[in-house]
């Protein structure tokens, strides 16, 4: 299915809940509102006119003034490819996990959870992933964070 | 003593982090009745160097060798992935000299790295034999490899707009000589190992994973082919120059451990096929097109995919127009593969884990990043 009738079919779905962004590939690309973020999901997995089966990649970015998690999609029915950001506040970000709809999303909201401090609602294993058991130095990835070693690169 | 007198209790065992299956530093606590699994828990993040966090401090150039350090085993690929999407967005047309280069680069480089997993899958279940062969090529490779870019395992061979240099004379007669002498070896991979009954009887109808779990559980690469889903990216979504070469997809049938084994020897012949047309029909011309020493890419985002060995390899590039990216995202096919391990395991014997790990070819510091 082409880009433009994917967007179609998520703006008569979804109304004002999305919003279309630009992005250079795996188009379209829509804003959903962080709430209904569950139920977009559930429909674009679902639905079978685009029964996106394969979450190809999930990426937490700290945008300075919120947060915003991006789900990077793709079916392997109709080959074609989508893009969702779930934009948050900067206060205590917090979002439904999508670990039901995708098991592979499990292993990226743990990631994201202990690098940008999102939260995921309802996550079946909240434990840290990458980080060791006792760090308590706060979100690594998150802009302006420094760690307690951290030299700055000399100014060209 | 009979059954119902004897009691039985569950235990855990701590699999890694130094255990010589996991081929790097990965921890499996196992729960336990006798032999068999009940649950399985990984454990892995030994190895985070946070490569994420570092590409926001560097510029695009400097962060190259970084993308070595995903997987040292196949660092072409790495290279590639990260240069790819960042081309794309400044819209730069690459020389087509430089992509021949590239392509032959990489297949070799799939090549090396399905050799390692071939050796070290084999010496998982024992077998000493096919390991000495498949390093034995692999030496070759890397003496190829060597030639060119003068590293043998970090290459930081590709740039922005092409490659760091031309191939040295000499090579191309070089690189033809392997592909000749790899061919037969291939063969004698499989004298070894396809048929043998001991190989058989610990891979067959071991760790079957079904298409719709994998697809779930976002497994990619040889191990979902492995279930029979005739899906590489080379094909079907061809990138670089991929699309001028024939070579086939090879597919498993029942998705258990020895077709997981099997797609990998036939990607072998693959790859060579392709190095082999790549060798014959490579142009002369220039090897890189010239791009600004500080190089800025336009402000947007863009998320580009590549068919590494271990499955789709993926860099989610954020830039703002400034000479650092402001985020990348590193998506890794060990990353996800590793994930469906506690699903493929449950219910089986401790000795098959060491199997189906060596099945899903996982390398550890491409999870961890």
């Amino acid at each position: 299915m082409n880009t433009e009738k994917i967007a179609q079919i998520l703006k008569k779905r979804f109304l004002d809940k999305v919003k279309e962004v630009e992005v250079f590939d795996f188009k379209p690309a829509f804003e959903v509102d962080s709430k209904s973020i569950l139920e977009v999901c559930k429909f674009v997995k679902d639905s079978p006119d685009l029964s996106f089966d394969l979450l190809s990649c999930m990426a937490g970015v700290d945008r300075m003034d919120g947060f915003e998690v991006v789900y990077v999609l793709f079916s392997f029915k109709h080959k074609h490819k989508l893009t969702l950001k779930a934009p948050l506040p900067k206060e205590n970000p917090e979002i439904e996990s999508v670990s039901f709809i995708w098991a592979g999303a499990n292993w990226h909201e743990r990631e994201i959870f202990e690098l940008f401090g999102i939260k995921f609602k309802n996550h079946p294993d909240p434990r840290p992933l990458l980080l060791p058991e006792d760090w308590d130095e706060g979100y690594p990835m998150r802009k302006g964070w420094k760690g307690a070693d951290f030299i700055p690169l000399p100014q060209e | 003593m009979n059954k119902e007198e004897m009691k039985t209790e569950v235990f855990e065992v701590n699999m890694g982090p130094q255990h010589p299956s996991t081929h790097g530093v990965c921890r499996f606590v196992l729960k336990m009745d006798g032999e068999q699994i009940l649950d399985l828990v990984p454990h892995v993040g030994y190895l985070h160097r946070s490569l994420e966090k570092i590409a926001e401090n560097r510029t695009y150039l400097q962060y190259i060798p970084f993308t070595d350090r995903i997987d040292y085993v196949s660092a072409m690929f790495c290279n590639y992935a990260f240069v790819h999407p960042v081309e794309k967005l400044a819209g730069i047309e690459v020389p087509e000299r430089a992509e021949y280069i590239r392509v032959i680069m990489m297949e070799l480089n799939r090549i090396a790295s399905h050799l390692v997993w071939f050796g070290t899958f084999s010496l998982d279940l024992g077998a000493i034999t096919p390991f000495l062969y498949a390093f034995r090529e692999r030496e070759k490779i890397l003496d190829l490899i060597e030639l060119v870019c003068g590293q043998r395992m970090t290459f930081n061979y590709f740039r922005i707009g092409g490659v760091s240099r031309d191939l040295p004379d000499g090579f191309i007669k070089k690189a033809k000589e392997f592909v000749e002498y790899f061919k037969p070896r291939v063969d004698e991979y499989e004298d070894i190992l396809t048929n043998n009954p001991i190989f058989l009887g610990r891979t067959k109808d071991i760790g079957i994973l079904d298409q719709k779990t994998a697809i779930n559980f976002s497994v990619t690469g040889p191990s979902l082919r492995g279930t029979g889903l005739k899906w590489d990216l080379r094909k079907d979504e061809p990138y670089s120059v991929y699309d001028r070469f024939d070579f086939d997809i090879p597919t498993g049938k029942k998705s258990d451990s020895w077709d997981r084994y099997i797609v990998r020897i036939e990607e072998m012949r693959e790859s060579n096929k392709i190095v082999e047309q790549a060798l014959d029909s490579i142009p002369s011309g220039d090897f890189k097109k010239k791009v600004p020493l500080t190089f800025k890419p336009p402000s947007g985002e863009v998320y580009s995919r590549i068919e590494a060995p271990r499955g789709e390899m993926g860099f989610y590039i954020i830039s703002d127009g400034s000479p650092k990216p402001y985020r990348v995202k590193i998506r890794t096919g060990s990353y996800n593969n590793i994930g469906v391990m506690p699903v493929l395991c449950k219910g089986v014997l401790i000795a098959d884990v060491v199997v189906i790990f060596g099945s899903l070819d996982v390398v550890m510091p491409e999870v961890d990043r």
